[in-house]
């Protein structure tokens, strides 16, 4: 039999004390969503199962002791640190499920300069532990636009990635190693070693399970030396995006490693850098590292882009400017929230990734059909910003006004049919649907024309390692009817 | 009833990091490398004034808005979004000379435009720009055209027979007046803050109608500048430090350091209110 709501409180109160126990109706409705539906959080309107708790741990051990209690008694976790989730893995879509927040783990435990790595906790903020390295001379490298945001529990969780990934790669580039703990409350540690081959690398089981599988409460990244100094920004205004996709593969393929590589499209660019390229394509990029390597990067980037009579260099102060002011803090949230009320205009974005070959069929057929299906869409647009050897990622931007509609129908009248057709065109171009946002809970219905035999695998893994079913259902896996 | 709306593009100051307010031997800062946005007080005014437009039709009355601009082609994106959302008439004074100190150059522009070019009933504009900070434009627009002026306008609703219900912040409180057009309206800090976002089909059936230019020199304008740049000299330039203190509350539990944030910070101010 399942415990009521008022069991589950009692049995968590007893485990961690009533101060880390939170039932406030306020706290609840807030942390029953993520920014998926930031709508009904403008509106104050809540749909979605309350959760009985939201509880606060603050060690490894009490983690354990929750994760056991819940398996025990078949109580649906959601694990959360950061909150900056955007594709409703926070959402709790369960009854009575049990927000297990891990932001009060926030200890940076070690700093090893010269293994070149950072321990520290799941709640350890990604902004003030880069700052912290920052004043000693190194960094993580890892610069998602949620680093005032996000914490390293999630970012890992996420399989997320930063804006100099061209160079460092993303999160599952820089995780040494970790401590995680799974459902029945069993603690595992991957040691930190420079690499191994003893068999499949178990770090990926972790890295990007979005809290479906096992709850990360120690993680162990790179660190690397911080040279700001050397930075060199180069930008470029352009006609097409066809060409823009060239010129990034030919950066790539002839080796060059720009920490930045970036190509906007008109309409997404127009939010940056309509000062200076109205109606144009903008292609950024910044490089790094010792100077005379950053040095002779740009010479051959720009040697490259010069091919192309179609691209006339910017100056690079504005680069530089637009690059500084790319963040979004707790601050620029608050104002998202009064500007959506107020305008009653609301923009999402959905990324994908694809070879070169196909990633600019997959940017054109996805714009041209939103911006012809999809009613009262005030901008559609988006930019590659993490290249590969083999392609690009493209993260599409959209923007509609919401008329004639009930909060809810913010996602069934707008939102779901616009990632219905940017993920369904990507995976019939053969690329992937998600390029580092996480499945979440709304990108579950294509995780099989995604996944197509390798489903199995996936399947097998959560049946493995949460046979009761409590880890964040619905996330990545959709919840079988 | 014929309404204009006089805005302007200002730099996005917030974009600038502490090492870009460099004050250079022209005393100016350089703002080229960060966009334009709309002066915050003149977004208001923007928004209001489609506000009053909606409301009007359902009083059967059309309004005719005009919006105006004096600058460099850097404001057309704006004009453009203008049309979009139904500005029947946009409007760029073409303005190289730096005027950001001279709001009766401004003003007079603007009034000989109302008198001379375009005939109005209402002029609506924000209250201050973030760039040259004068706070003076709508009262010699006032002044120069004759027209009674309303400030810290927060809302602007239609009347009967050619009037409208103006509502402005006044000291201890909020005053409502039925007023006789014509007359200036300048926007305070009002609840309205964004403008609304015209749809990509919208951008495209009336977005792209030619934008009216006029240059600055049609205007009679030349003795009054040559007097600003006698008169007035700019001597220095500088930031306004606006760091914040901040005290951290210590205590054992969070409960302690709640009282403690109750008992000497809040408990006052509540008790205040
Ligand atoms: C403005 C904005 C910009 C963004 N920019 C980027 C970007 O540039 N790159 C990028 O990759 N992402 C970006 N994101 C998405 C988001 O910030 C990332 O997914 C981030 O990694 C989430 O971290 P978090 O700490 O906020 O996690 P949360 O939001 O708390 O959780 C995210 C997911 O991870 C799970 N989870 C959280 N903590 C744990 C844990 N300790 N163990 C197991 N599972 C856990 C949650 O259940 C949830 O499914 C952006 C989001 C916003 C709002």
């Amino acid at each position: 039999m399942s415990l009521t709501r008022e069991q589950i409180v009692e049995g968590l109160v007893k485990i961690l004390g009533s101060d880390k126990v939170i039932t406030d109706k306020q706290v609840l409705q807030e942390s029953s969503i993520d920014r998926f539906r930031k709508y009904e959080d403008v509106c104050g309107v809540y749909t979605q199962p309350l959760p009985a708790a939201v509880v606060y741990a603050e060690s490894t051990e009490e983690i354990a002791a929750v994760l056991k209690f819940a398996n025990d008694n078949t109580i649906n976790i959601v694990p959360r640190t950061g909150r900056s989730a955007t594709e409703g893995g926070l959402e709790t879509v369960v009854e009575n499920s049990v927000v297990l927040d891990g932001s009060r783990m926030n200890k940076i435990l070690n700093v090893d300069t010269y293994n070149m790595m950072v321990t520290c906790q799941c709640g350890v903020s990604l902004e003030v532990l880069d700052d912290m390295l920052r004043e000693q001379g190194y960094t993580t490298a890892h610069s998602p636009q949620s680093k005032p945001l996000a914490q390293m529990g999630g970012l890992v969780a996420t399989r997320s990635i930063g804006q100099l990934s061209t160079l460092y790669g993303g999160i599952e580039d820089m995780v040494v190693g970790m401590e995680t703990v799974f459902p029945n409350g069993e603690i595992t540690r991957i040691k930190n070693v420079p690499r191994r081959a003893t068999g499949p690398d178990i770090r990926h089981v972790i890295i990007g399970n979005e809290g479906a599988l096992c709850y990360i409460t120690e993680v162990t990244v790179k660190i690397f030396k911080y040279r700001p100094e050397n930075n060199i920004f180069l930008g470029y205004t352009l006609e097409s995006m066809k060409t823009g996709f060239e010129i990034l593969r030919e950066v790539m393929v002839e080796g060059y490693r720009p920490s930045v590589a970036r190509l906007y499209d008109p309409e997404d660019g127009e939010y940056y850098f309509s000062h200076f390229a109205e109606g144009k394509c903008v292609l950024v990029f910044m490089v790094e590292g010792p100077k005379a390597i950053a040095e002779v990067s740009a010479k051959e980037i720009e040697n490259i882009v010069q091919k192309h009579a179609e691209c006339e260099k910017v100056n690079s102060q504005l680069i530089k400017t637009w690059f500084e002011n790319l963040n979004w803090d707790p601050k620029k949230i608050a104002e998202e929230i009064d500007e959506i009320a107020q305008t009653q205009n609301i923009g999402f974005t959905t990324e994908v990734s694809g070879n070169w070959d196909v990633i600019y069929d997959i940017y054109e057929a996805c714009c041209n059909r939103v911006r012809e299906e999809i009613p009262d869409i005030t901008m559609m647009g988006g930019h590659s910003s993490h290249s590969y050897m083999n392609g690009t990622n493209m993260y599409f931007m959209y923007y509609y006004n919401l008329v004639d509609i009930t909060p809810e129908e913010e996602i069934t009248k707008y939102h779901y049919p616009i990632n219905k057709i940017i993920v369904e065109e990507t995976i019939k171009a053969g690329g992937s649907m998600v390029h580092h946002h996480g499945v979440g809970k709304h990108r579950t219905h294509w995780i099989k024309e995604e996944y197509t035999s390798s489903y199995y695998i996936l399947e097998t893994l959560k049946k493995a390692f949460d046979p009761n079913g409590i880890m964040n259902m619905g996330t990545i896996i959709p919840i079988k009817k | 009833m014929k309404i204009l709306v006089c805005f302007k593009t200002v730099p996005d100051l917030e974009m600038l990091s502490e090492e870009d307010w460099a004050v250079d031997s022209n005393l100016a800062v350089d703002v080229s490398f960060v966009k334009n946005i709309l002066n915050c007080f003149d977004e208001s005014a923007l928004e209001m004034t489609l506000k009053l437009s909606e409301y009007s039709e359902s009083f059967n009355e059309s309004l005719t808005l005009t919006a105006l601009t004096i600058g460099d082609k850097k404001a057309e994106m704006f004009l453009k979004t203008l049309y979009a959302l139904k500005f029947q008439k946009a409007v760029r004074i073409e303005n190289n000379e730096d005027v950001r100190f001279f709001p009766e150059v401004i003003a007079a522009v603007i009034a000989q435009y109302v008198e001379k070019i375009n005939n109005q009933d209402v002029v609506v504009l924000g209250r201050q720009s973030g760039e040259g900070d004068n706070a003076k434009t709508p009262l010699l627009v006032a002044e120069m055209l004759g027209w009674p002026c309303i400030t810290q306008v927060i809302n602007i609703e239609p009347s009967q027979e050619e009037r409208l219900r103006v509502t402005s912040m006044v000291e201890g409180g909020t005053l409502i007046q039925v007023i006789d057009t014509p007359c200036v309206l300048s926007v305070g800090n009002a609840p309205v803050s964004y403008l609304r976002v015209p749809t990509l089909k919208d951008k495209m059936s009336y977005g792209k109608r030619a934008i009216e230019v006029l240059n600055i020199n049609v205007f009679n304008i030349a003795s009054l500048l040559n007097k600003c740049y006698h008169e007035y000299q700019l001597i220095g330039l500088e930031k306004i430090s606006n760091h914040r203190a901040g005290i951290l509350i210590e205590g054992a539990t969070t409960a302690e350091k709640a009282k403690k944030l109750y008992d000497h910070y809040l408990k006052e101010r509540l008790e205040k209110q």
